[in-house]
């Protein structure tokens, strides 16, 4: 049954991520990465880390893909006409990339799994290590980690506003 | 349900996003294309933080969404100011370098 609900759960995922790509409009590719978001974040639960299924959904979903639905409605960009997604060169890019994605699963598959099977094994919910181990974790052992991603938010905030900032004349 | 079969499908989420990068043209969809690997990124070290019984790998996996916001807010006010400039977020249209 987990193993049913893990497949159906990728299967969505990979399909939604394909359509990230293929679909033409950027809307329609932002639904889409919704979708793989919110799928991913059931993948999370199925493994036990409940405390990064729910950031998954308040920040990526509540955050960041309604930062880029208002960016593409205040855009626009309905006029711009793209070039062809499948164009030779593109394709060329992709099949390099895809024969690279074969090689690495073949030499993958020809090692039977290289990960000893006496550890845990992913998917048995419920017992993953819960939110006070993490915490302890993040403040104790990777405090100053957390810090710079606090300076980083803040450079990221003031570098956003001085991009996007009207050009003045300059005296 | 094996740790290889979360690995399998994250490295398929990264060469779909990587392809994407590769092939679009647009500047918010070759956005959107980072999030799907740094998604796929994600799968994995929750995979691993699970396996091995760890919360190392859950950290990592905050500190990845930290920068996946601060990549999309400067990401997506470099568009902005792209689309300001040329009128078009088609990125091969964009050629100030070839003169």
């Amino acid at each position: 049954m987990d193993t049913l609900v893990f497949w159906i759960l990728a299967g969505t995922a990979v399909l939604s991520a394909l359509a990230v790509v293929v679909l033409k409009n950027p809307m329609n590719s932002v639904v889409a990465l919704l979708v793989t978001l919110l799928v991913t974040a059931g993948l999370y639960l199925q493994m036990g880390a409940f405390v990064i299924a729910l950031f998954q959904v308040i920040l990526y979903v509540g955050a960041v893909l309604v930062l880029f639905l208002f960016v593409i409605m205040t855009l626009d960009l309905k006029s711009s006409r793209e070039r062809p997604v499948l164009s030779p060169r593109g394709l060329a890019a992709a099949f390099t990339a895809g024969i690279f994605f074969i090689a690495g699963a073949g030499w993958f598959a020809s090692r039977g799994g290289f990960f000893p099977k006496t550890a845990v094994s992913p998917g048995v919910p419920g017992n993953g290590p819960g939110i006070r181990e993490i915490a302890l974790d993040l403040f104790t052992g990777h405090l100053l980690v957390f810090e710079l991603a606090s300076v980083l938010l803040l450079a990221a905030a003031v570098a956003a506003l001085v991009i996007v900032r009207k050009e003045r004349s300059r005296p | 349900m094996s740790l290889e079969s979360v690995m399998v499908t994250g490295i398929v989420l990264f060469i779909i996003g990587a392809s994407g990068f590769l092939l679009r043209g647009n500047a918010i969809v070759l956005l959107l294309c980072i999030e799907v690997m740094l998604n796929a990124v994600n799968l994995i070290l929750v995979g691993f933080a699970r396996y091995l019984y760890g919360t190392e790998g859950q950290v990592f996996v905050f500190i990845i969404m930290t920068v996946s916001a601060a990549e999309a807010a400067v990401g997506l006010a470099i568009v902005v100011a792209l689309v300001r400039l040329f009128g078009t977020a088609d990125m091969t249209r964009i050629n100030l370098l070839k003169g």
